[in-house]
């Protein structure tokens, strides 16, 4: 509607021109009459070979080596590449933002110029407060010619990604065990009261056998030395198991957020966490190794690829029978929008 | 009371994703972007002047007026920089801008005046009519009056237009702003320079592209509270400020297309050779009447009833301000020619002079003709039928095309009216014809007191001038030493202004004004001459010069005997017809003398060259104008074939033009950036300062010396800078040179700041080495 005020204007103001031309016959008058027909001409032929040569790429530039974390400042850059002398004041670039993962999505309009033989780097830098995939994709571009009359547009597929990580939250929203805060065994075992090992049988006491190992209840009751044959969950790798239920997109963002800062937790200390979780497209569990928070961030990335579920008890219903050799699992699921984190035992 | 600043909080793009605040808080190149509007501002405001005046070619110093109005321009535009700026700026222009008007009103006033003057003189002649000057320029030297009003007019249109294209970029507000006068000259078939023309059209184009685009930049300054983003349903737009970059960029296309345009156009439509064989506009035409008028009158010109026309204002003076002749024919009068000098066609006589009311009375008696010649024509009759050698009779047909008065020369015995015909018959006194007027036909004396009656309020001024005519004796001293008097001390001028309010119109013209036309110095010259004793009238009436007759055309089917008999000074000739306009309108003085009767005194003096006097700003002019030919340029003839030619010089011209706008437009960046760099230093803390300076050097250095590129840090740089200098590196230099680098470190890294004896240190011991 602005184009068409616009253009009634133009034409307004070119009819009087050509009514002073034709009474004054002036040289200048002339002159400007050929400016104001040839100069709309001029401004849609630029623009129409404008849209013809631009493309758009869109780059995307984390806050974290290559990936972004959640609440914290990170960018696109959408580049506009112009090799041609022409150029617009303004573009209206029509960006569709997702978080696949989260199943959220938005759209905005930008405007921007558009220079001669440069083009025009938009930065837009944002938050996210949730992690996952953010996707940035250009869907069109309107180009308005220099004298504002027409927007031409252009279908563009230009897309861009930034992985989000979850944000390390400060304070552990379960309770720490001395294994959890990344004890080595030898250290476990010289705490009491915080043996979270699995005690595979209980046995007389056999010298050579730790002191600690002694079970000095069920000795008292029996009046012989006993002691527990443990085994070492860490010898086992911890198996990390979330619930990925988009159920209420605020709790899978602590499962996330609890489950990434878990296992930074534990590989920090050099532990390995067997990450779980259930791939609802393929149906089976992926299960990744991770030792290192590089491994870490890449089995995010990896997970924010799947689709997430409605049943937040989905990932441990399967794994009775799925995985029936797996003893125990940290579960980690939320209720009430807190994170829940539950040793579960398969079976 | 505290002004709350508005924030914008983060805008969510989708569930979970907020575009963040440093998004909108990016803020405007600002100063860049004023710039931007200023050549704007200046490209419409020079251009628009220059467009009229180069098209009336009126010489004033263009160099300075393109400098004064460009820097004002942007100064103009820089007060939109802060709010307060603004405020205050536009408070200081004002006053400062009120105080040198007034110094300079005069040379302003005057300027105006010329360019009026100009202008009117350009539509005269396209009009053909004589309306010459209007104003009254009280300094005469042009260049330097209009160069002082082409400033003025230059500065308020910076400050006017910059209002409009600073601030919202109307366009079309500035379009009819600078175009309203502009169009006098076109409507006078007067066109611009072509660089002007262009300037004018370039301001426009770029006004409009921006304006258009809206030059949008994403970003969103937060201390201006106008500009917030906004939310329509779903779809979040951010509002957006200017982006300096696409506005230099937009703007260069729109200067370029322009000139492009207007050098293609005057490739193949030569200015010169537009309106070959053009016939004209009948709707134009039906204008020009009422445009003349306009020029000539004024508009009060369509209600005025009586002319303007000295000596034809039936003894009314002083509401004249200038004689605006339309030289429409007002009598058409057949004659036989007898005489070489100036034949007088009376219309008025005036014999009481009003004091203040600035007006001369008839009396009763004179009204009619019979009264008035009749004495003289009597007795010339007499002579003539006597036989003088010297005595004639002649017939006059004067038709009244115009007036509704009855003018007749001297001296009618009778006249015959048909209706508008007049059929007089007079005996003129030619040269040699000494016939004594007898005193019986005036019934006694030839004169009344009335004739010799100088107003009380009159005679000081009259006093003054009679002593200054000297010692005169006889009445024909008298007359020959007012005409020497007026000749020498007083210049003819049409354009003398109107006679001040509650001012006598004789006293003013002695006194203080000076100068004027016909009816100031008959008017005078009646009161001098009644002071001197010699009776005397004002009249009023029409006067034909011999060249008219000569160049009059031959009346046909008449017969010369019927229009004279009788002696000719100039022998037989035919009959003709001579076409009296109002330019031939004229006031003169009777006097009276005992032996001759009322005879015609003609004391107008001729027109003379203005007096030129030279002032401070004389030399300045002089000192400051192109010192160069000034002659005329001849004209080319058009050739309108040699399309080759004009092709070359227009592509050269377009080119030279371009080149001197991408040079001025660096020039005008690097003012911008060198602003910008003064400003910022100007206004950060003194580490700022101290690494501001530091950079300063460190960039000049890096030009001139390659191998300074490759040291990156301060100890690098400086053990260099020592090196280059010869010096060794013993202990007080390493010293000087750590001290140095520490407070470097200091005001670059440290939140702390340094002392001003640190800064002082550091300065004097870079300018030791760099």
């Amino acid at each position: 509607m602005e184009n068409f005020f616009r253009a009634i204007g133009y034409v307004l103001l070119l009819t009087i021109n050509i009514i002073a031309y034709w009474f004054l016959h002036s040289h200048f008058h002339f002159i400007v009459i050929v400016i104001m027909v040839v100069a709309p001409v001029f401004s849609v032929i630029t623009a129409i070979y404008l849209r013809k040569i631009i493309e758009v790429k869109v780059e995307n530039v984390g806050g974290k080596g290559e990936c972004g974390e959640q609440n914290h400042e990170m960018f696109f850059l959408v580049k506009l590449i112009n090799p041609t002398p022409w150029m617009s004041l303004d573009v209206k670039l029509k960006l569709r933002v997702s978080n696949p993962f989260f199943g959220t999505e938005g759209e905005m309009l930008f405007s921007v110029p558009v220079y001669s033989f440069k083009g025009y780097e938009l930065r837009i830098p944002f938050v996210s407060d949730f992690p996952g995939r953010i996707n940035i994709e250009v869907e069109e571009l309107k180009i308005k010619d220099l004298m504002g009359f027409v927007f031409l547009k252009k279908k563009m597929a230009s897309q861009g990604e930034i992985l989000v990580m979850p944000q390390i939250i400060g304070e552990k929203q379960h309770n720490m065990t001395y294994l959890e805060s990344g004890m080595l065994e030898s250290e476990e075992s010289t705490k009491r009261g915080n043996d979270f090992s699995d005690v595979q049988e209980i046995r007389e006491y056999i010298p050579g056998d730790k002191l600690m190992s002694i079970h000095w209840k069920l000795s008292a009751k029996r009046d012989i030395l006993m002691v527990k044959d443990r085994v070492s969950m860490s010898d086992k790798q911890l198996v990390v198991l979330p619930e990925l239920c988009k159920a209420n997109i605020y709790e899978l963002n602590v499962i996330m957020a609890t489950t990434y800062s878990l296992i930074a937790d534990l590989i920090k200390d050099k532990l390995t966490v067997r990450l779980m979780y259930w791939s609802k497209n393929r149906y089976e569990y992926e299960d990744v190794r991770i030792d290192y928070l590089e491994g870490l961030n890449d089995a995010f990335g990896k997970m924010f690829y799947e689709e997430c579920y409605q049943d937040m008890n989905e990932a441990s219903s399967h794994m009775s029978l799925v995985h029936p050799e797996m003893k125990s699992y940290l579960h980690i699921s939320a209720q009430s929008g807190k994170a829940v984190i539950a040793v579960r035992e398969n079976g | 009371m505290t002004k709350v600043k508005k924030t914008i909080e983060d805008m969510t793009i989708c569930q979970g994703i907020k575009l963040s605040k440093g998004f909108y808080e990016t803020k405007e190149n600002r100063l860049l972007t004023l710039i931007v509007k200023g050549i704007v501002v200046y490209l419409l405001s020079m251009g628009s002047i220059g467009f009229y005046l180069s098209a009336l070619d009126v010489e004033y110093n263009v160099l300075l007026c393109h400098i004064v109005i460009f820097a004002m321009a942007l100064f103009s535009a820089m007060l939109y920089y802060r709010l307060l700026v603004e405020n205050l700026g536009y408070l200081i222009v004002l006053v400062a801008f009120g105080g040198l008007v007034y110094t300079f009103r005069t040379y302003i006033n005057s300027g105006f005046y010329a360019i009026v003057n100009m202008t009117v003189d350009e539509a005269a002649q396209y009009f053909n009519i004589d309306i010459q000057r209007i104003y009254t320029e009280q300094i005469e030297n042009r260049y330097v009056t209009v160069t002082f009003t082409v400033l003025f007019i230059g500065i308020v249109l910076d400050i006017f237009l910059n209002v409009y294209i600073s601030r919202r970029m109307q366009y079309v507000t500035a379009i009819f702003v600078i175009m309203g006068l502009n169009m006098i000259p076109l409507y006078l078939v007067l066109e611009p320079n072509g660089a002007y023309a262009g300037m004018v059209l370039s301001g426009m184009a770029m006004a409009y592209v921006f304006r258009s685009g809206k030059h949008y930049s994403p970003q969103v300054s937060v201390k201006r509270d106008d500009i917030k983003y906004k939310e329509k349903g779903k779809k979040k737009e951010i509002a957006y400020v200017y982006d300096v970059k696409a506005m230099m960029n937009a703007g260069i296309i729109a200067l370029a297309f322009v000139v492009t345009v207007v050098s293609v156009v005057s490739v193949f439509k030569p200015k010169d050779s537009f309106n070959v064989g053009y016939k004209g506009n009948k709707y134009k035409e039906l204008t020009m009447a009422a445009v003349s008028t306009i020029l000539m009158d004024g508009w009060y010109g369509f209600f005025r009833m009586s002319s303007d026309v000295g000596g034809l204002q039936g003894g009314e003076l002083g509401a004249v301000s200038t004689v605006r002749l339309d030289y429409q024919t007002d009598l058409v009068v057949h004659m036989a020619p007898y005489t070489y000098d100036r034949i007088y066609l009376k219309g008025f006589t005036g014999v009481m002079y009003n004091p203040y009311e600035n007006c001369w009375t008839s009396v009763e008696h004179l009204s009619d003709f019979d009264e008035d010649m009749a004495p003289e024509a009597n007795s010339l009759r007499d002579s003539h039928l006597e036989g003088h050698e010297a005595s004639a009779e002649a017939t006059m047909m004067i038709d009244n095309v115009e007036t509704d008065r009855l003018y007749l020369p001297y001296y009618t015995y009778s006249c015959t009216d048909y209706n508008r015909f007049t059929a007089a018959l007079f005996y003129p006194r030619l040269e040699g014809n000494n016939t004594f007027v007898d005193l019986s036909y005036y019934g006694g004396q030839g004169y009344t007191e009335a004739d010799l009656y100088v107003p009380e309020e009159n005679l000081e001024a009259v006093a003054q001038i009679s002593e200054e005519l000297g010692v005169v004796i006889t009445d024909e001293d008298v007359i020959n030493a007012l005409i020497d008097y007026y000749q020498e001390n007083i210049p003819y001028t049409i354009r003398p202004g109107r006679t001040p309010y509650r001012k006598d119109f004789v006293n003013d013209f002695l006194l203080d004004k000076k100068k004027g036309y016909c009816s100031h110095y008959a008017s005078a010259a009646v009161l001098i001459f009644r002071y001197m004793g010699i009776p005397a009238r004002y009249i009023e009436g029409y006067a034909i010069d011999y060249t008219q007759l000569y160049n009059a055309e031959i009346a046909e089917g008449v017969v010369y005997e019927d229009y004279y008999t009788g002696y000719s000074e100039i022998g037989e000739t035919a009959v003709i017809r001579v076409n009296v306009t109002d330019a031939d309108a004229h006031a003169w003085v009777e006097v009276y003398d005992v032996e001759k009767g009322w005879y015609p005194v003609e004391v107008t003096p001729t027109a003379t060259a203005e007096e030129e006097y030279e002032d401070f700003w004389d030399m300045f002019t002089r000192m400051t104008e192109n010192t160069g030919d000034n002659s005329d340029d001849v004209v080319n003839a058009i050739d309108v074939n040699n399309t080759m030619n004009k092709i070359i010089k227009n592509a050269v011209y377009g080119l030279v033009i371009l080149a001197v706008i991408a040079v001025a437009l660096l020039l005008v960046l690097k003012l911008g950036v060198w602003l910008k760099y003064i400003i910022v230093f100007l206004s950060a803390d003194i580490n700022d300062k101290l690494i501001f300076k530091y950079q300063s050097l460190c960039r000049k250095k890096r030009r001139k010396d390659k191998e300074f590129r490759g040291k990156l840090n301060y100890r690098e740089q400086l053990e260099y800078l020592i090196s280059k200098q010869g010096e060794v590196l013993d202990e007080d230099i390493r010293k000087s040179c750590e001290e140095t680098i520490s407070i470097l470190e200091k005001a670059g890294f440290s939140q702390d700041s340094i002392t001003e004896d640190d800064y002082h240190q550091v300065i004097m011991w870079l300018k030791k080495y760099v």
